[in-house]
């Protein structure tokens, strides 16, 4: 069975050309562009056909490889020479790919023996710093902060708004009525709600009954639907 | 004062110790701290210590001989050294022997895309940003880290291997040069 290297194995279209190119031991310098492109478009076909990812830039290469031994092919015209070679463009960035890929092997043995010792975690020293900031400092700035944050409240609170509610006292009410009933004797129910004000109506309703508790005054409705009087205790008789 | 030295050390651990912040702390000059850093490490050479003294992206850290490698992976179950696969390696190569250099021309000279590479490594504290390139665009401008050598256990970026790429940059230069003297 044909052992066969994936395209997972090569880090990039020039990763593979290399390897092609070692395969056959050719030198870089001495690459045959109508070869290696047939070589390089088989490798690209045997891995679409066992369902492999062929990355964008594969094919990228795959093209320029074309373009370039439709080069190669075509007689060679007088201002050949002045046009970029891209034979030559290919080779230079092959050999600089070498380069680091020549380094790679060496970085690894580096890492390989870096693996070999240890250093430790770093200590943990923020004990230290806690103490050192947080006693002196640290509740300082808490407390300044705090402060702080109470003079924005202070600015935040709506500027010295007063709702002008008009209270009314029970008791004031109760002397206001009372002191009508004993003048006029007998008052319609009516009457005592002079302004529409619901605090007012509240405290006048609620001022009658408590009259009426206190049995100051009498409360009178003749029949259904009909007036209602108030009238002062003392004043009625039957 | 070399205890202290060694105390120091200790607790920086993996975070390293720089010469400055050795000579601050001690308050002493740089040849007598560097004289100190000498004399421990000759300390524990000589006596054969468990530890020792590695300079690793110009941090001084304590760390333990490789010669009882063996020893310590013991200690855990299944031993799989994880290594940074090829295209990480050639991709960190690229930065650090071009830095400050951009995506597309790491780009280029892998001839792949490198921005999901290079987003690994920048998780992982290889490389960081490092400015922006002054051309249309502004292409962040990336270079290698402390903890780059460290990975590698080098001391500075002149103990990076030494490879020819200077030649190739005469001739790209050349190249660029005759490319436009025959356009004009």
């Amino acid at each position: 069975m044909e052992y066969i290297i994936t395209i997972d194995n090569f880090s990039g279209p020039l990763d593979l050309l290399l390897h092609l190119l070692k395969k056959d031991n050719v030198k870089i310098e001495d690459i045959n562009i109508e070869k290696i492109t047939e070589q390089y478009l088989n490798y690209i076909n045997k891995m679409e056909t066992l369902d492999l990812d062929v990355t964008s830039e594969y094919l990228v290469m795959a093209a320029e490889l074309i373009e370039m031994k439709s080069y190669v092919l075509l007689p060679v015209q007088v201002n050949n020479e002045e046009e970029e070679n891209p034979r030559e463009e290919l080779i230079k960035r092959l050999i600089e790919y070498r380069n680091y890929k020549e380094i790679t092997d060496e970085l690894k043995l580096l890492e390989d023996e870096r693996k070999k010792y240890f250093s430790k975690d770093i200590s943990d020293l923020s004990p230290f710093e806690i103490e050192s900031h947080d006693k002196t400092e640290c509740v300082d700035v808490l407390i300044e902060a705090f402060n702080n944050f109470i003079k924005r409240q202070e600015l935040d609170k709506p500027i010295d708004t007063k709702v002008a509610i008009k209270e009314y006292s029970l008791t004031e009410r109760n002397k206001e009525i009372g002191s009508i009933i004993r003048k006029r004797k007998k008052v319609e129910f009516k009457e005592l709600f002079d302004k529409f004000d619901r605090g007012y109506i509240i405290i006048t309703f609620l001022s009658i009954l408590d009259l009426s508790k206190k049995q100051e005054i009498k409360i009178i409705q003749e029949n259904n639907f009909k007036d209602i009087f108030l009238v002062n205790k003392g004043d009625y008789n039957g | 004062m070399d205890k202290v030295l060694e105390g120091l050390l200790f607790l920086v651990g993996d975070d390293g110790i720089e010469l400055e912040e050795i000579m601050n702390i001690l308050d002493k000059s740089k040849e007598d701290s560097l004289k100190l850093i000498r004399e421990l490490k000759t300390f524990y050479d000589d006596n054969d210590r468990a530890v020792t003294i590695e300079c690793l992206g110009s941090k001084y850290k304590l760390v333990t001989r490789a010669i009882h490698y063996g020893y310590y992976t013991k200690l855990v179950n299944n031993v799989e050294a994880k290594e940074l696969s090829q295209s990480f390696l050639e991709t960190l190569a690229i930065i650090a022997y071009n830095e400050p250099v951009t995506r597309s021309q790491v780009d280029e000279i892998r001839g792949v895309d490198s921005s999901y590479v290079i987003r690994r490594l920048l998780l992982r504290d290889f490389v960081c940003e490092d400015g922006r390139l002054d051309i249309p665009g502004r292409p962040i401008l990336y270079k290698t880290t402390s903890k780059f050598l460290d990975y590698f256990g080098l001391k500075s970026k002149e103990d990076l291997p030494i490879v020819e790429i200077e030649s190739k940059e005469e001739d790209e230069v050349d190249i660029f040069n005759s490319k436009y003297k025959e356009d004009v």
